[in-house]
């Protein structure tokens, strides 16, 4: 036992990176009650200002959906992180996304995931607003959340701890 | 062990939104809910679980509810995905 023993309690939290440049708001704030109302978990959302989609964590890629508007990360110590560009972006059938990733590839935090085309997801009528939720929150005992602030991607905007 | 076998009719397939409603209706019931669509199998009361499994119009979705509430749970499941997929 030595003194730096101390210093190394270990702290499992885990903080996720943002995901997009853009205005960091609470997960309630997104007008869509999939979202807001937390059914998928708890979260935060970026109003973005640019359509570059980088990985929060380090992780793996659990699910791309086929219309490239959403993507699954399972960090290795079990956070579900889902990433969901715009609201009802479903229904573009993946004309403004750029997929950059595929199914079961490990990512480092800062990874480029995809690249939506924000004007022609406005175009068609849709929300920008992209929500990043915890898809398993009940696993952990506190998930902070730190919004209301301009990000850039890489910025602290959520803090998890089991 | 109560099963059902499902199509699934909505065009969009179990995306974020249907699955979200699934796993909020699943963890109503105290009974394991296991989805199988012939490739892949899904816990009902995981969202990302039920997300990977990438589910589409078209295809049948085989439920396996197994617990005490079993038969309620399948006969809400079972309604639900009637009216939502």
């Amino acid at each position: 036992m030595g003194l730096f023993d101390i210093f190394k309690k270990k702290d499992n939290a885990l903080v996720l990176g943002a995901h997009m440049k853009g205005k960091c708001v609470s997960i309630h704030e997104v007008p869509d009650p999939t979202f807001g109302e937390e059914i998928l978990g708890k979260g935060i959302a970026v109003i973005p200002s640019d359509g570059h989609v980088y990985a929060p964590a380090d992780g793996v890629i659990s699910t791309v959906f086929p219309t490239g508007h959403a993507v699954g990360i399972t960090t290795p110590d079990g956070a579900e992180i889902l990433i969901h560009v715009g609201l009802d972006t479903v229904e573009l059938n993946g004309a403004p996304f750029e997929i950059k990733v595929r199914a079961e590839q490990s990512v480092k935090k800062g990874d480029l995931l995809l690249v939506a085309d924000l004007e022609k997801i406005k175009e068609a009528g849709k929300n920008t607003i992209t929500p990043v939720v915890i898809c398993n929150s009940d696993a952990y005992a506190k998930i902070e959340a730190f919004t209301d602030k301009e990000v850039v991607p890489g910025d602290d905007v959520m803090k998890l701890a089991k | 062990m109560k099963q059902f076998t499902y199509t699934i009719t909505d065009a969009l397939g179990i995306h974020a939104r249907p699955a979200g409603l699934l796993v909020k209706k699943a963890a109503e019931f105290k009974s394991t809910v296991t989805v199988d669509n012939g490739v892949k199998k899904g816990d009902a009361k995981k969202i990302m679980s039920l997300m990977m499994m990438a589910v589409k119009q078209g295809h049948n979705v085989t439920f396996t509810i197994e617990g005490e509430d079993e038969d309620a749970a399948a006969a809400a499941l079972e309604a639900f995905m009637k009216e939502n997929l």
